[in-house]
């Protein structure tokens, strides 16, 4: 019997791995801003700095940034096992019961933040709640850093495998991942410190505050991301050869941008500058991991696998038009949000 | 075998249930919750009944914290867990639908979006914009089940598909409208039972009784759409689907006819204390409502899961992943050499990789102690054999050498002793347990494969030579490798059989 085959793909691959590019920036820039989010309100609370407006309204969106994060999230995860094809399930197997904690310890974070919010001034300890959802978080990033990194060794992930198969085991290479993971991790002040110095643009204290965060973290971020590239080893030739890096550099230097425009009080520019920048390091990290799986040393060329491509283009248009409809149906609720501020109930 | 294979202790249908369970019965209830606040938000303000109107409110309180966050997330965990159990499977729903799943994220991000506007609308906008932003709210969420319905009965019901390969002979297939109309039953039906709950909190007895009749009216129109479209889901199940339920899964049956015992229990409670008595209504049965509507949603999935056995995807892949389109490849050159990711141990391998998705060592479907006193080549006998094992089971497509490994990888960790010493039992008694061990598990006495009839008439002789010749009835039967002892005692058990059977023994 000859049943359909499985091995294609219905678009051409990089026009899934544009999507996947795109969404991933999307779904880092709400996470860097949900835990951004965290050290500013914590800073709020650490400082008596609690009823600052600032603070207040980033600690009322904590719940709809999380929101907003798990959902653009959903798409990248998506796509992923087309553009990386089996190595991160292959990985997320081998730490499996870290992988499968993520949602939970999601759903933690999420309720929490919901239970801050709901309760307002009338919780005792909001410090607890938000410090409790800050190390969720942690966690996530921790372990998605941690899968990702051995995603893109596939030797070491039958190694790994090998050792054990009960789900439990992490991936060991630390060396591999730990400035990634802070690189990432400290974007989020950048990101958490921009959003301060935006929502409390009228505020000294709080652009003040904004711009420490922002220029700390991207000091932080430049350092680790730095420190990253040089434990890249042989990797880093082929890397410094490919377009990555000619996207990198554009990255860093948007990023400073950002940092000039906040300085400048100019938030349009730099709240772009910033998302260029994020756009740019998923890009080159995208070429770095097509490095890390396919290239051939020899041919000194990345071996991308080749693919059938069965399109199916009528699905693909009718999400096309989909998806540009869901940007509008977001645009209308946002207009209708501040549209009817001030409006009652019943009208 | 592309993967590696995630040993859990854990049986894998029992953590794909806790997570699938959580998420369809809160997926279900969002779109039907929605629909319930929109109508009954509608009819508030047009009677501008503001009781109504704060029950509403905290009653969307409520179903943001569950639907938004519980819903959204035990979806995320689903993801997770089909890729961490079933790559394979994932791997081949994505290949093929891809861009429908990208749909339905299209569709999740406004519903995620409009719930939360919605909810926080409530003190902020005017009761035409909010009432607008429900109903995009109910839409997208609707929409998303439509998309993901296409995906779930495809699994069951590929359809066409199999011949043509093309998405939309697969998305839209045989059980696709029926299963649609009874999901979006269901989502009403649970809408319906959950808002019964919130009105037994009332304290305000005249709310508590209009509450109840529109809540009571939600579930009955629920259990009206369901009950006939589930008849629809039925008559669109391929025959041979059913006929090999009926005859290898009295679990699975008895499940489904139980599910009606669940519909008239709902009926007959939701007419008594929605519509006869309402501002009777209190929490204990309200529980009791809500705990039938989800155990007879519960009933209808585990029918679903269960019907399509051995396949996950049926007529495609195997529920071991084994994919239908390589039989000839794995029976030329077996397994082994197509499994990717090796631990140095080839039994272990090839156990984990054709027996573990369903079966655990000591928990869940254990096989232990289904072979219990046995010798290894017996279990690689059953293994070979496993297709004919109560009529839904995988074939095993490996080498004999193969099947030998996973005896030896069992044999290795089962109890050895001779039968009589681990269950301090002889004659009879013994000859049962070896019957349960070594006939049981194909010839089930009074269920699937019984064939205690042909034993009517047997003497002792014609006993000896059924055991020297087992292995010679059919290529799935094993040889009869216990000793003598072992040996009498199950001819002695055998003619019990006969006997009840009206033999002549």
């Amino acid at each position: 019997m000859n049943l359909p085959d499985y091995n294609f793909l219905s678009t051409p691959l990089w026009l899934i791995t544009i999507l996947q590019i795109l969404t991933l920036t999307l779904h880092l820039t709400a996470m860097n801003f949900l835990v951004g989010g965290i050290i500013v309100v914590l800073w709020g609370r650490l400082t008596d700095r609690w009823q600052t407006p600032a603070v207040q309204s980033l600690a009322r969106m904590l719940p709809t940034a999380t929101a907003a994060t798990i959902t653009l999230g959903v798409a990248p995860l998506l796509f992923v096992q087309l553009v990386y094809p089996r190595h991160v399930y292959s990985a997320s197997i081998v730490s499996a019961w870290f992988w499968l904690m993520i949602p939970v310890a999601v759903a933690v974070a999420y309720y929490l933040f919901y239970g801050a919010s709901f309760a307002k001034n009338a919780l005792k300890r909001p410090t607890l709640f938000y410090t409790i959802a800050g190390i969720c978080l942690l966690y996530v990033s921790f372990v998605y850093s941690s899968v990702f990194s051995m995603a893109e060794h596939p030797a070491d992930v039958k190694e790994l495998y090998a050792s054990s198969q009960s789900g439990l085991v992490i991936n060991s290479n630390l060396s591999d991942y730990v400035f990634r993971w802070l690189h990432i991790l400290l974007a989020a002040p950048v990101v958490g410190g921009f959003a301060a110095g935006l929502i409390g643009r009228d505020d000294p204290t709080a652009f003040s505050v904004g711009k420490k965060l922002l220029l700390w973290g991207m000091i932080g971020t430049s350092v680790f991301g730095l420190f990253y590239l040089l434990t890249l080893g042989d990797i880093l030739a082929p890397f410094m050869r490919s377009p990555g890096i000619w996207i990198l550099v554009p990255g860093i230097l948007l990023a400073f941008a950002g940092l000039h425009f906040y300085f400048k009080r100019r938030f349009v520019p730099s709240g772009l500058a910033l998302l260029a920048s994020v756009l740019a390091m998923v890009t080159s990290r995208h070429y770095l991991r097509l490095i890390h799986l396919y290239y051939d040393p020899r041919a000194l060329t990345i071996a991308m696998p080749s693919w059938t491509v069965t399109p199916q283009w009528s699905v693909f248009v009718l999400f096309l038009i989909l998806i540009v409809i869901a940007i509008l149906a977001l645009i209308w609720l946002l207009r209708m949000v501040f549209s009817n501020r001030g409006a009652s109930q019943g009208e | 075998m592309y993967y590696p294979f995630w040993d859990t202790s854990l049986s894998y249908g029992m953590l794909m249930a806790v997570i699938s369970i959580l998420h369809v019965f809160i997926s279900h209830f969002a779109i039907g919750g929605g629909l319930y606040l929109v109508i009954t938000e509608t009819f508030a303000r047009k009677r501008n009944d503001q009781a109504m109107l704060d029950y509403l409110q905290r009653l969307s309180k409520f179903f943001l914290l569950v639907t938004l966050v519980l819903g959204a997330l035990s979806g995320v965990a689903i993801w997770f867990i089909i890729g961490l159990l079933n790559p394979s499977a994932t791997e081949v729903l994505i290949h093929h639908f891809v861009w429908a799943w990208a749909i339905e994220w299209t569709f999740f991000v406004i519903e995620i979006a409009a719930a939360i506007v919605y909810y926080y609308g409530w003190q902020r906008m005017s009761a035409r914009d909010h009432l607008a932003i429900g109903w995009v709210y109910f839409g997208a969420a609707w929409l998303s089940l439509f998309v993901i319905n296409g995906i779930i009965t495809f699994m069951l019901t590929p359809g066409a598909w199999t011949a043509t390969g093309n998405i939309w002979d697969g998305f839209f297939n045989p059980t696709f409208w029926p299963s649609l109309f009874y999901r979006t039953g269901i989502c009403v039906l649970l809408a319906g039972l959950y808002a019964m709950v919130v009105a037994a909190r009332s304290k305000d007895v005249s709310l508590k009784a209009r509450t109840a009749r529109r809540n009571a009216a939600f579930g009955l129109i629920g259990l009206a759409i369901v009950v006939p479209t589930f008849f629809w889901y039925w008559q669109a199940i391929p025959g041979d689907l059913i006929a090999n339920a009926q005859e290898t899964m009295p679990a699975t049956m008895r499940t489904i006819w139980e599910s009606y015992l669940y519909i008239v229990l709902l009926v007959l409670v939701l007419i008594l204390y929605g519509l006869v008595m309402p501002k009777r209504l209190n929490m204990v049965v309200a529980v009791v409502l809500m705990a039938a509507g989800l155990g007879y949603f519960g009933s209808f999935e585990f029918f679903r899961e269960s019907v399509r056995k051995p396949y996950v995807i049926t007529d495609y892949m195997y529920g071991n992943t084994l994919e239908v389109a390589k039989t000839a490849e794995y029976r030329e050159g077996g397994y082994l050499a197509g499994i990717e990711f090796r631990t140095g141990d080839d039994g272990a391998d090839l156990f984990r990789h054709v027996c573990r998705h369903c079966h655990t060592l000591d928990g869940y479907k254990p096989l232990l102690p289904a072979f219990e006193g046995v010798d290894r080549e017996f279990i690689a006998s059953m293994v070979r054999g496993s297709e004919a094992m109560k009529g839904n089971m995988p074939p095993f497509m490996g080498s004999s050498g193969e099947a030998l490994m996973i005896g030896e990888y069992l044999h290795g960790r089962t109890d050895n002793r001779h039968l009589s010493e681990i269950y301090d039992v002889e004659g009879v008694q013994l000859g049962q347990k070896v019957y349960e061990v070594r006939c049981g598990r194909c010839h089930e006495i009074g269920g699937y494969n019984d064939k205690s009839e042909s034993l009517i008439g047997l003497d002792d002789e014609d006993y000896l030579d059924l055991l020297d010749m087992a292995g010679e009835f059919a290529d799935e039967m094993p040889d009869f490798t216990g000793d003598d002892e072992e040996r009498a005692a199950l001819i002695e058990f055998l003619k019990t059989i006969g006997k009840e059977q009206g033999g002549a023994l």
